[in-house]
């Protein structure tokens, strides 16, 4: 994106955020729906004025966790994208771990967390974890594509792999370092705040808005909603200004997507070799669970390992109602998730689409979507709760926002590189836009669709566990809480698993289904 | 020894180690293409020969996929060969390369966008673990050597293609190499840029004589700037002539319009199409 394009784009942005402010303040004075759902934004600014010492300490303690977690996670990130980069085998071996990291729902591992570790421990690993992977592989892209031509130069002058580290790789990895930072930067307030729900923490906009979700004050919820997504937006434009001369957001998206794919569990040498570095995959993320359980020394009731949570579905006495309560909750769950990616991606699809028929469109609906994007998903909650109640229809919006935005931005992005001659291929026989759309364009960005559906399966679901917490009491995000509550440990990790593995199944389910599809 | 002998008679000058600058003995190289395609395994290189004298510039001309790049980028240390020897001086490529006596320009500069021109050329210097301070002179009458004086702090992307391409010839001179290798260096370039491009090549070069491989496209290049040209034919690749090029130097431009200079790109290009 060059310079003028860009304040183009602040200027639209500037623009239309007035006009919706302007609608905002004349819905809020309409009595009815103004009150409940939609306070004028003169109330919501009056809330900051006389409550401000709350919001500061609530906001600059997210600040400080999410801050923490997003150190730690990318130093993590850039850790392992090294040794990811020069030792390709390790980076096949924990395949698996990057994957369960990568669509993780983090609300479910919040409060096992919060079991574990102490003080705001907990929001700080959890921010950290939604940083590590987008940044991990935006720094491992970065260090990979490299120019071929650039490494031969220096190999002709005797440099080994440790010069094209220093002289190439790390130098080119910055852009994309900074990208994915960006991203992470949103991510991390996202973290910091779902790990506050569980933790019982005093401070926090989690716990800010945990305790302001029962009261029906509509000015504290917005007011709760706009600060979180302001936070979050503040993280997003430090790095957007330092990388302002790199990379776009969407190729990070992207990269986040690609990468598992690319280290695919296919693609290897012996068959023999191959089968032992699947399985070794596989089992690497449980090694990690029970020997980090082991190496911290704690009891198996409060933190079971995973033979203790098969005994816990399958064997033990209460075996059989435990698995009816937890498949139960899941049947509540799943539908919706997988209706929310549906959903999401149809219309993500088909308003992608309509830009290309109708470019005018694209100008005013993408800037409000690369903002959006990057709001974290909690700070909707009030807004979702005031507009739609505590049923499943917010459980649905909550899946359809969380995947729309980021789908609709790749898909975009797809569409836009279709090469230009094929276009006009098409045009020079007087093919229309919707031809053009039919037999070039979509069949191009297929690999985007699949892409956003693997970025976005993950997300829905977590969304919809979200709701299901905050607003509906149903599903699996409820059954969580519920026996957090009740001292059932060995539900609230079943329920963590048992989501992590239908994330990770997902993705796969996603994988195969591209590949019969080329 | 028999292949010297027969190569002395065709280049005219007297081949014997002493001044052997560049000995390709014996080169095979061959690509095992990737186990889904069911292709046969590429014969880039098949017993390839090339004796040039030190100080001397030899052409490797031939068509597209004829294995020049790869004769190029094995003399070089790029790619290993099956078999067969390369030697500078008599000194394996290795020890050439460590002690930084190779020079190398691609058909794409290849320059690092964002380093200034002044900091591309002193690449080499930094991978070979250098002081960068020490060859500051040297790298000063390189630039205005390549007539880039003014623009050492410019970034390749603020330069033109003909710019740039002479800011990846300082780079490949800048550590005083002993063996100069141009991969289409001017490829890239319309037909006026490169005839410039031809005439401050021969200028450089001549300013500091070493054994040179330019692999081309262009047989006016070629037959302009060789002392020798080896034409190349594929499948499998190999030498399968070598012209001898009389002409004095410095050469003129008005040589691209000499009647003897058309003879000799007749010639040429007779060996290339038979």
């Amino acid at each position: 994106m060059n310079g003028t394009s860009t304040y183009a784009g602040y200027g639209r942005i500037i623009l239309v955020a007035a006009a919706f402010l302007l609608c905002w303040e004349l819905a809020g004075r309409v009595p009815v729906s103004g009150v409940r759902v939609f306070p004028p934004i003169s109330r919501i600014a009056m809330d900051y004025l006389v409550s401000w010492d709350v919001y500061l300490n609530h906001v600059s303690e997210t600040i400080r966790t999410a801050g923490l977690g997003l150190l730690i996670g990318s130093v993590a990130a850039a850790v392992a994208a090294l040794v990811f980069c020069f030792l390709p085998s390790v980076e096949r071996l924990f395949q698996g771990v990057n994957i369960t990291l990568f669509s993780i729902p983090t609300v479910a591992i919040g409060p096992l967390l919060v079991l574990i570790l102490g003080g705001s421990w907990p929001q700080i690993v959890l921010a950290a974890i939604m940083v590590y992977f987008p940044t991990m592989a935006a720094i491992l892209v970065g260090l990979r594509d490299i120019d071929p031509r650039h490494v031969d130069i220096v190999r002709a002058y005797g440099g080994g792999s440790f010069s094209v580290l220093r002289f190439v790789r790390l130098r080119s990895a910055v852009p994309g370092i900074l990208a994915g930072l960006r991203v992470a930067a949103s991510l991390s307030v996202l973290g910091a705040i779902l790990g506050e729900f569980g933790s019982g923490e005093r401070w926090g906009l989690g716990t800010f808005l945990l305790g302001s979700l029962g009261q029906s004050n509509a000015e504290r919820l917005w007011g709760i909603s706009i600060a979180a997504a302001a936070v979050a937006l503040a993280g997003y434009g430090f790095f957007a200004l330092l990388g302002k001369l790199t990379a776009s957001t969407v190729q990070v998206t992207m990269a986040a997507s690609r990468v598992p794919e690319q280290m695919s569990w296919s693609a290897g040498r012996g068959k023999l070799s191959n089968i032992a570095m699947i399985a070794g995959s596989v089992a690497l993320p449980f090694a990690i669970w029970s020997g980090g359980l082991w190496i911290l020394g704690l009891s198996s009731i409060v933190a079971p390992g995973p033979l203790d949570i098969v005994s816990y579905l399958f064997v033990s006495p209460e075996s059989a109602d435990n698995l009816v309560r937890l498949l139960s909750a899941l049947g509540q769950t799943l539908p919706l998730a997988a209706l929310g990616v549906v959903l999401g991606l149809l219309a993500a699809f088909v308003l992608a689409a309509l830009s290309v028929v109708s470019p005018g469109m694209l100008k005013i609906v993408l800037p409000i979507s690369m903002v959006l994007q990057s709001t974290p998903l909690v700070a909707l909650t009030p807004i979702i709760l005031l507009l739609l109640g505590r049923d499943i229809l917010a459980s649905m919006a909550m899946a359809v926002i969380v995947v729309f935005f980021p789908a609709f931005l790749l898909l975009v992005h797809g569409f836009s590189l279709v090469p230009r001659a094929a276009l006009e291929t098409v045009k020079v026989y007087g093919g229309s836009r919707l031809q053009q759309l039919r037999l070039i364009s979509i069949p191009h960005s297929l690999d985007y669709v699949f892409a956003a559906a693997k970025l976005v399966a993950p997300r829905a679901l977590l969304g919809v566990m979200v709701a299901e917490w905050l607003l509906t009491g149903t599903g699996i995000g409820n059954l969580m809480d519920v026996s957090r509550g009740a001292f059932d440990y060995g539900m609230v990790w079943s329920c963590a698993v048992v989501s992590i593995l239908v994330s990770v199944l997902a993705y796969h389910l996603i994988t195969v289904t591209e590949r019969r599809f080329r | 020894m028999n292949m010297l002998a027969k190569i002395s008679n065709v280049v005219g000058s007297q081949a014997s180690p002493a001044n052997a600058g560049l000995v390709v003995t014996n080169v095979s190289k061959t690509f095992s293409v990737t186990a889904q395609s069911r292709m046969e395994p590429l014969q880039a290189l098949k017993n390839v020969d090339l004796f040039c004298p030190q100080g001397s510039l030899t052409a490797l001309i031939g068509p597209s996929g004829c294995g020049k790049s790869t004769l190029l980028r094995t003399i070089a240390d790029l790619e290993t060969p099956d078999s067969g020897e390369i030697t500078i001086c008599g000194e394996s490529i290795r020890k050439i390369l460590t002690r930084g006596e190779l020079g190398i320009a691609f058909q794409d500069p290849g320059l690092l966008p964002w380093r200034t021109v002044r900091e591309n050329i002193a690449l080499p210097i930094q991978v070979l673990k250098r002081p960068v301070g020490e060859a500051s002179a040297h790298i000063n009458t390189l630039i205005s050597l390549v007539g880039l004086a003014g623009f050492e702090n410019a970034l390749p992307a603020q330069l033109s293609g003909g710019m740039r391409q002479r800011v990846a010839i300082a780079r490949a001179l800048v550590t005083r190499p002993s063996l100069l290798l141009l991969d289409e260096p001017f490829g890239a370039l319309d037909q006026i840029l490169r005839r410039t491009m031809n005439l401050e090549l021969q200028r450089i070069w001549m300013g500091d004589v070493t054994t040179a491989v330019l692999v081309t496209h262009g047989i006016d290049e070629a037959v302009f700037l060789a002392d020798q040209i080896a034409v190349m034919h594929g499948k499998p690749g190999r030498i399968t002539t070598i012209i001898n090029v009389p002409f004095e130097r410095p050469r003129p431009e008005s040589l691209f319009s000499a009647p003897e200079f058309h003879r000799l790109c007749d010639e040429v290009a007779q060996h290339l199409h038979h």
